[in-house]
């Protein structure tokens, strides 16, 4: 298949690939490592190889953790996030998905202006909006409060769009056979197409995980009250506390970061496909 | 009152000008199998689809069993469909497929099970009742969406072109297990098709629909042998019906390249007086072959080199250019001739037709 | 029928429009309602109309200007490393027989991981008796301040952007290299191609709309850089990390000017949208083609 000069290339290419990976990931592999540390030996080590491998398991190997656990609302957080996590994916399904499923199939007045419109709309960066959501939040009395946090994360023209665009292509013939089958319109809905577009579902439930999980600004605005923090915002105020030890802060971005690493490898070929598919929608 | 009647039913799409269904009116009995057919875009589907509800009757009224349906929802219609695509639920299992109309109607589990398994049964899907639609064949797909339209019970049973999608030999197997369906269970069956032989096979009465505008409706050898026009001629039979361009004078046909032909008097008695261009219609197999070369002692035969031929095994077709127009011939398998062999033939008098040029009508089945 | 589509059409649709307009048309129209006016959020009776004043105010407020400047530098630094430093892992990955999914998840990884979780790592690698500053050392290289300095703070925050942001970019070309139909390679074989001839001739043409999309989402992303100085600068120092969002963001937030802060977010929105309609003129013209294409490949 290669020829002789081709295999060389292909070893040359990998090789430097490997190399560069191992640079590109030595912040993640050092943060990992020295999370099982105290501060004493994450600076001792620091000078050496021993910087990248984590100390061998032993009495105080998870001490960082357990000081985290224990001493700080952590673990809550990370609960809270979770919770705001699994509300935002069945109410973004629904909604959006109802939503894009009307666009794509039902035949309502001024549709295609509305479809129009939300396409529109996918240009308009958040920033512009988020001032106002927390001036609305704010009036409607709902700052710290969940309904607050997840009232302007459910709709996001972009999942509208992406529903509709894999709703369009379902078969019309199985709503009616579905008719006929007594099944009306709401149950075929989240009884037929829900479960005939399992990837785009898979999709938009991952993005919102990822997006609620990584959420950084929006939380920090409506959140002020510890106990309904998220953990990007509980991540920040322990860190930036001043008694918190380096061992600890790696240790805390470490367990943020758990959640997004098991869903990423879970779910690889959902966020590839979501990724490839903004790209060639432009493309 | 009869099952089913059409009174000037219509059906204009918004944004059209013309009907897509134009004065349909039929009147269709309990347990008849009734095929539709035409060419693509004739309009068969659509009507169909007004019977089942999922296109609106802009035009007319429509009855089911005594009652107006015009409004009707297509699940109260007491009908059940076999759709082109099969249309199954790609998430259910066979058996759920099956079933999933009677749990909606919240028919008890048991009973459910009782007939599943009788659909089940009666279709020969035993191994696959646990399979989803993607791991079934096409023709194993095809009696799921029959089992799920038998167990319903419905007194109408609407098919559209369910066997367009198989391949040859299982469309004709699936013929005759349509019709036996059909004649076990008694509904009546309206069958969409554009396969004429379907509706041959099938059907006791077939519509035979152009333009939206129904043609003719009979019984499959009435249409065969009886056609009312030129369209109706053409669509039934394969090979189609050979048509010539020719002028009548009296009781000579003229041929376009001046052949000619003397009719029967029976013949010209039931051309009652109709004169000059028109067209004439005879079937492949009502030329007679009557001997190989030059013979042209008779005033009513003809002669013709072969240009084609085709052998289907149990019969010949021998193509020839005759008063300048392809023709073709259908003889037993036993009349072997050759391409650029010279044959003498004659029409059999009885089977021409003659159709007006313009409007198609057959002059003879006035 | 009709009725009934109507009916049914709102009732899927109405719960998400009822959304959309209280988080997205309404805000909308606020904020350009806003701009026009002095509005403060914690004092709304005293509102006026100013017309355009703030308009022209923000650009002779220094802070804003130098965040708009700032911006513009993050920008400049972001996007040739970030779409460049993508094509050439996505080629290169592309190309390689071995260890293809490994490097897919590698250079993907830090895309996973939040901006938050991101910018304390590296605040913790960027710090003066750092990891970075150890390795660096280790070649002879002194010291460095990084984010604790007003001439490092920005580029060090845009290096790591980019560290985190390549791995996104590098599988949207991984995707758009997949697509490229093989038989154009083998006919290019058979014409006797060079591997630069078919890079430059079939590669980087059929790449191009991809990259033009790259580039337009690059620089938006560029454009709206908040967190991580937020996180890690507050920005600073002496405000040479502060972005024209986190101008918005404080503005509006924090001292409740909303009419500035409106402003401010229209003039934002107005660069971002100019650079998408940039972008879907620049890609349309190829968009029959690449229709034609996929349906070749899907006969």
């Amino acid at each position: 298949m290669f020829t002789k000069k081709q295999r060389r290339i292909n070893w040359i290419l990998v090789a430097v690939l490997l190399i560069l990976s191992i640079f590109f990931l030595f912040p993640v592999i050092w943060m990992l490592a020295n999370s099982f540390k105290p501060d004493a030996a994450i600076t001792a080590d620091m000078n050496s190889i021993a910087a990248f491998i984590p100390p061998a398991p032993g009495g105080n190997f998870f001490d960082n953790y357990v000081s985290i656990i224990t001493d700080t609302n952590f673990l809550r957080y990370m609960a809270n996030t979770l919770l705001y996590a699994a509300i935002l994916i069945v109410l973004s399904v629904v909604v959006n998905g109802l939503a894009g499923y009307a666009l794509a199939k039902i035949r309502f007045p001024f549709r295609d202006q509305w479809l129009m419109l939300i396409v529109m709309l996918l240009i308009v960066p958040t920033e512009t909006v988020i001032t106002i959501h927390f001036l609305i939040i704010a009036k409607a009395g709902l700052l710290n409060t969940i309904v607050g946090y997840i009232l302007p994360l459910i709709v996001n023209p972009f999942n509208i769009f992406l529903f509709r665009q894999v709703f369009v292509s379902l078969p019309d013939d199985v709503y009616e056979a579905a008719q006929l089958d007594y099944c009306g319109p709401v149950k075929y809905f989240f009884t037929m197409v829900l479960p005939m577009s399992k990837t785009v579902v898979a999709t938009v439930s991952v993005f919102t995980f990822l997006n609620v999980w990584n959420d950084y600004l929006w939380p920090s605005l409506v959140f002020t009250s510890s106990d309904l923090l998220t953990a990007q915002i509980g991540l920040n105020s322990i860190t930036s506390n001043e008694n918190t030890t380096m061992g600890q802060t790696l240790a805390v971005i470490t367990l943020v970061t758990i959640p997004v690493i098991i869903i990423y490898s879970l779910f690889s070929k959902q966020i590839v496909e979501g990724v490839t598919s903004t790209g060639s929608k432009e493309g | 009152m009869s099952f089913i009647e059409f009174k000037n039913v219509c059906k204009m799409y918004p944004g059209s000008k013309v009907n897509t269904v134009d004065n349909f009116n039929l009147n269709i009995e309990e347990k008849e199998f009734i095929a539709f057919v035409g060419p693509s875009g004739c309009g068969k589907s659509t009507t169909l689809r007004m019977i089942a509800g999922f296109e609106e009757i802009t035009g007319g009224e429509l009855y089911i069993d005594g009652k107006k349906v015009n409004d009707v929802a297509p699940r109260d219609r007491g009908i059940a469909m076999v759709f082109q695509n099969y249309a199954l639920y790609p998430h259910m299992t066979v058996e759920k497929n099956i079933g999933y109309g009677l749990k909606n109607m919240k028919m008890p589990a048991a009973e459910i099970k009782k007939k599943v398994d009788w659909a089940i049964q009666i279709l020969g899907l035993e191994e696959y009742r646990n399979r989803k639609p993607k791991n079934l064949s096409g023709g194993q797909r095809q009696r799921v969406a029959l089992g799920r339209a038998i167990v319903k019970n419905q007194k109408l049973f609407l098919m559209d072109e369910p066997l367009s999608n198989l391949d040859a030999k299982l469309r004709v197997s699936m013929r005759t297990e349509i019709s036996k369906l059909h004649r076990e269970l008694g509904a009546t069956t309206i069958y969409v098709t554009h396969d004429q032989v379907e509706a041959m096979t099938m059907a006791d009465r077939i519509v035979i629909m152009k333009d939206g505008v129904i043609q003719q409706v009979g019984r499959p050898m009435e249409l065969y042998d009886h056609p009312v026009n030129q369209f109706v001629a053409g669509f039934i039979g394969s090979p189609q019906m050979n048509f010539f361009d020719v002028t009548v004078e009296g009781s000579t046909v003229r041929f376009a390249d001046g052949g000619h032909l003397i009719l029967s008097g029976e013949t010209v008695e039931k051309l009652r007086g109709h004169n000059g261009e028109m067209t004439l219609g005879i079937r492949g197999e009502d030329i007679k072959i009557v001997g190989h070369g030059e013979e042209k002692d008779k005033a009513d035969r003809q002669t013709a080199v072969i240009t084609d031929t085709e052998v289907m095994g149990n019969e010949n077709n021998l193509y020839f250019t005759f008063g300048k127009s392809q023709a073709v011939a259908r003889v037993s398998k036993y009349e072997i001739a050759q391409i650029g062999d010279q044959i003498s033939f004659e029409f059999i008098p009885s089977k021409i037709h003659f159709f007006d040029k313009d409007t198609g009508v057959n002059y003879m089945e006035q | 029928m009709k009725r009934k589509n109507s009916i049914m059409g709102m009732a899927f649709f109405g719960p998400a429009l009822v959304l959309l307009t209280l988080f997205l048309f309404l805000p909308m129209l606020l904020t350009l309602g806003f701009s026009f006016t002095d509005y403060f959020a914690l004092n709304p009776e005293l509102t006026h109309f100013v017309g355009l004043e703030n308009y022209i105010n923000i650009f002779k407020d220094d802070l804003f200007v130098q965040s708009f400047l700032n911006t513009v530098k993050f920008v400049i630094i972001i996007v040739p490393l970030q779409c460049g430093g993508a094509l050439l892992l996505a080629l290169a990955i592309n190309r390689a027989a071995h260890c293809k999914k490994y490097f897919k998840v590698a250079f993907f990884v830090p895309v996973v991981m939040s901006l938050a979780v991101v910018s304390t790592l590296w605040m913790q690698i960027y710090s003066p008796e750092g990891i970075l500053n150890t390795l660096l050392a280790h070649i002879g290289i002194d010291t460095q301040p990084f984010i604790h300095s007003a001439g490092q703070a920005l580029p060090s925050i845009a290096i790591m952007s980019v560290w985190q942001g390549v791995g996104y970019q590098m599988i949207i070309f991984l995707g758009g290299l997949q697509n490229i139909n093989p038989a154009l390679y083998e006919a290019a074989e058979m014409d006797h191609a060079s591997a630069w001839q078919k890079f430059k001739d079939i590669t980087l043409p059929e790449l191009k709309p991809l990259c033009i999309f790259v580039f337009i989402t690059v620089t938006i992303g560029a454009f709206r850089m908040l967190v991580q100085p937020m996180v890690m600068t507050g920005g600073g120092p002496d405000h040479s990390t502060y972005t024209i969002v986190y101008d918005i963001y404080e503005t509006g937030t924090v001292n409740w000017e909303m009419g500035l802060a409106s402003t401010m977010a229209i003039v934002f929105t107005i660069f971002v949208v100019i650079l998408t309609i940039i972008q879907n003129t620049l890609t349309k013209d190829k968009e029959g083609r690449k229709h034609v294409h996929k349906k070749a490949k899907t006969d």
